[in-house]
């Protein structure tokens, strides 16, 4: 077993400790979040609520300034086949 | 992994042929627990602590470092990166 | 009845030896094989990572090495890869 995680033996583990918990999740398409994670299935697909979404924009002309835009949203599905990456909260 | 023994010969199929080690397989069993660099198809890298992976290659890091164009853009405790993402993990230290 | 083989077996035989493989994108990477899956998915030893850019060739070492099968396009047994030709 590996002895530096706690208890987590597949990558899913790491998810389902992170029920009810606040989760950061990047997204194709430059597009970053963090909400309270309700449930999850086996594609990733999510339900988050509480969710504040950050959209990066790159502005293509002047040395690609990028702007940053927010949105909240208070219960959100998210397809799985967009996850990139799922961070729980850190246990430290 | 699993380092139960095997169970007893006659309850199973005849093994495959072992031809070679360093199987894809094999490689994951003896990078786990170890620094990986994860490079995604979109060219940015996470380097951490290998947890854990699935037959999806997803996978789990701890100590997590994102890096964009050699740069540092993110830490994470942990960090989950769903499969289809990864263009390869490749070892950070001596396996 | 020629002998058939399998596009598999041959690189089967190029377990041990050098390795080049081409990505359906803008990236190459050669090593020595080690072992690969049915998926395709390689492991390779000693590796150089190439990104083919409009401004050249950059390319990046790398130890051993699981490299995704999905994203593969072409393999070539026994070349040094693109500074070989």
């Amino acid at each position: 077993m590996d002895p530096l995680s706690s208890g987590i033996q597949e990558p899913f583990d790491l998810i389902r400790l992170s029920l009810s918990e606040r989760v950061f999740v990047k997204l194709r398409g430059d597009r970053e979040m963090t909400g309270i994670l309700h449930a999850y299935d086996g594609h990733m697909n999510l339900i988050l609520s509480d969710v504040e979404e950050t959209i990066m924009i790159v502005d293509e002309g002047a040395a690609g300034t990028v702007s940053v835009a927010k949105r909240k949203m208070d219960m959100l599905f998210v397809r799985g086949d967009g996850v990139i990456l799922v961070s729980p909260p850190s246990r430290t | 992994m699993d380092e139960t023994p095997p169970p007893p010969a006659d309850s199973t199929p005849p093994p495959p042929p072992i031809s070679h080690t360093g199987s894809p397989t094999d490689f994951l069993k003896g990078v786990v627990g170890k620094r990986v660099i994860v490079r995604l198809n979109s060219g940015v890298d996470y380097r951490g602590v290998l947890s854990c992976l699935d037959g999806y290659m997803n996978i789990a890091l701890e100590q997590t470092e994102e890096h964009v164009n050699g740069k540092v853009t993110n830490r994470y405790g942990d960090a989950f990166i769903r499969g289809n993402n990864v263009l390869y993990i490749s070892a950070d230290e001596p396996l | 009845m020629a002998s058939q083989i399998l596009p598999l077996e041959l690189i089967d035989r190029c377990i041990g030896s050098q390795i080049w493989v081409i990505m359906k994108g803008d990236r190459e990477f050669t090593g020595t094989l080690l072992g690969f899956d049915d998926f395709v998915n390689m492991v390779l030893e000693d590796v150089t990572e190439y990104q083919i850019t409009a401004e050249g060739r950059k390319s990046n070492k790398l130890a051993q090495t699981l490299l995704n099968g999905n994203n593969i396009c072409m393999l070539i047994p026994g070349s040094t890869g693109p500074e070989d030709s």
